[in-house]
């Protein structure tokens, strides 16, 4: 506790303070992207633009969980890792998120890319929030010789970096997830644990849809393209975009209609049929009380032991 | 801009996503059951629609498109836009899986205000809805930065900050969102005018089915 505690720093190691790690995440990021790129351009699967969900055919652990306790226990294992506030259990809750795609096995390529989606959002926190947060006693800020109204708050990077090891640690653990398992399953199973039958049919149609309005909307930007349309920061270009969009609503609540009088032409009543039956073995319940405890753990971590070590000032 | 998981308190994280569930379960009552799979349809159109990224400068913005949600859907737009959150959630980790409730009010809020502020305006002639609409693209934008902003302010005092920046960075796609949102309008007046007049997707008649059940008797068509 006590007062704030200022470091001047020349204005030059000051603004390399900032801008280096600025430029790591930034050049991190692109490098990142150049080898998703390349990597799509040799594999089998070259568009990224929508993910694919399936990667069922391993033999996993999580792809043998049964998938109501899958979903039950990692969503609840989320909401805690969400709820942490220090820093040392958000990284442990990184560590066992890594854990978790290494035992599914899932690919490392979809994950960086979930990585790579969050960057742009957790880095405007990872910039914003040391400059922004206000010094309280007890606080180490920086400060640049003789600018009195710029300081970087120590505090509120703490702060930033654990909510980016939050957001990594969920966003990592969609993997394990999400693909060890069919989206119908997956949506079977959410449907079995009580959500209404409606939202995993919805879910399942839209996307469905999604990847066919997808093709229409490049057929017509391929058409736009060959005319000689180039985007540009100009009112052309967003009437020329508001049209297409026009168009792509028009087409597709047309297809809506026919697509629904087709579903019920074939009978539909309301529901799809089951894709699997589901078993819960003993095996399964325990690995799902195993990830809660886990997650409980985390939490007891956070508020009692490292509320007193954070306290103490030792970790700055 | 979506919130991921994490950042927010999680009385918030849970409060919000109690909120959208009752907001969503209201979306669906106001929706013919046995239309659903068409909203889910409707939903995948939008979901392209936001995929699609203008040129600002040297950057670029994706469009939101909360405001023309509404105008369109109605309120069903809600159902739409949660469906349409979750998607993008787990497909590409825009917006995290816990904070999918605080994303869904951001954005459906906005939707429904703008359904209403829509078909209470529109008027009859091409230009006046073009006006409207353009005007509900605008404020769907404004709105979902405003609760963005909010929601992320319930963090305390240090959020601040980040709050005030995540507004500020909204403001050029305000001013996109409603210029797109105007000349889409006027193109589906010429167009398909059709889609404009309330809830495309629960208020039309449909011939009656061979055995299915009665139809439920539609909702007041006047509001949204």
């Amino acid at each position: 506790m006590g007062d704030i505690l200022q470091i001047a720093l020349p204005a030059w190691q000051f603004a390399a303070l900032l801008l280096a790690p600025l430029g790591l995440l930034a050049g991190a990021a692109a490098g990142l992207r150049r080898m998703l790129k390349q990597r799509s351009m040799n594999g089998d699967n070259p568009d990224w633009s929508v993910p694919p969900l399936a990667d069922a055919a391993g033999t996993t652990l999580f792809h043998r969980w049964d998938v109501r306790c899958k979903i039950a226990a990692l969503v609840a294992y989320s909401f805690l890792v969400a709820s942490l506030q220090h820093l040392a259990a958000a990284l442990a809750a990184v560590a066992v998120s890594v854990l978790a795609l290494v035992l599914a096995r899932s690919s490392l390529a979809r994950a960086l890319m979930r990585l790579l989606a969050i960057t742009g959002f957790l880095a405007m926190f990872l910039v914003v929030m040391p400059l922004s947060a206000p010094a309280h006693p007890g606080d180490t800020v920086l400060v640049v010789t003789g600018v009195d109204w710029l300081g970087f708050n120590l505090r509120g990077l703490y702060k930033a970096l654990a909510i980016a090891a939050k957001g990594i640690a969920i966003a990592l653990l969609m993997e394990p997830l999400l693909t060890t398992a069919p989206l119908p399953v997956t949506l079977h199973g959410l449907t079995r644990l009580g959500a209404p039958d409606m939202v995993g049919q919805m879910v399942l149609l839209s996307h469905r849809y999604l990847h066919v309005f997808r093709h229409e909307a490049e057929r017509m930007a391929a058409g736009m393209r060959v005319r000689g349309f180039r985007k540009r920061t100009d009112l052309e270009t967003l009437r020329a975009v508001a049209n297409f969009l026009g168009m792509l609503f028009v087409r597709s609540f047309e297809r809506t209609e026919r697509v629904f009088d087709a579903m019920r032409a074939r009978g539909y009543r309301g529901h799809f049929p089951a894709p699997a039956a589901t078993r819960m073995a003993a095996k399964d319940l325990v690995l799902a009380a195993v990830w809660l405890a886990v997650g409980i753990g985390l939490v007891i971590y956070d508020r009692i032991f490292w509320d007193r070590i954070f306290w103490d000032q030792i970790c700055w | 801009m979506h919130i991921s998981d994490g950042v927010l308190p999680i009385s918030i994280t849970v409060g919000s996503y109690a909120a959208s569930a009752a907001l969503a379960a209201w979306s669906v009552r106001r929706t013919r059951s046995e239309e659903l799979p068409k909203v889910a349809v409707v939903t995948a159109a939008f979901f392209v629609a936001s995929l699609i990224h203008v040129p600002f400068g040297p950057t670029s913005v994706h469009l939101l498109i909360p405001g023309l949600a509404g105008a369109l859907l109605g309120p069903s737009a809600f159902l739409a836009i949660g469906l349409g959150l979750l998607l993008q959630s787990i497909l590409f980790q825009f917006g995290g899986l816990t904070a999918l409730g605080a994303n869904a009010l951001m954005m459906g809020v906005p939707a429904l205000a703008c359904g209403v502020f829509f078909q209470k305006l529109k008027g009859r002639s091409r230009r006046r809805q073009s006006l409207v609409g353009g005007l509900a693209g605008a404020l769907g934008t404004a709105l979902a930065a405003l609760i963005l902003a909010l929601l992320l302010a319930s963090g305390g005092e240090d959020f601040f900050g980040v709050a005030k920046i995540a507004l500020a960075a909204h403001i050029p796609v305000i001013l996109i969102e409603g210029a797109v949102s105007a000349f889409t309008v006027a193109f589906l007046v010429r167009v398909k005018p059709e889609l404009l007049a309330p809830a495309f997707v629960q208020g039309r008649p449909r011939q009656p089915e061979l055995n299915a059940p009665p139809p439920e008797p539609p909702d007041s068509p006047a509001h949204g």
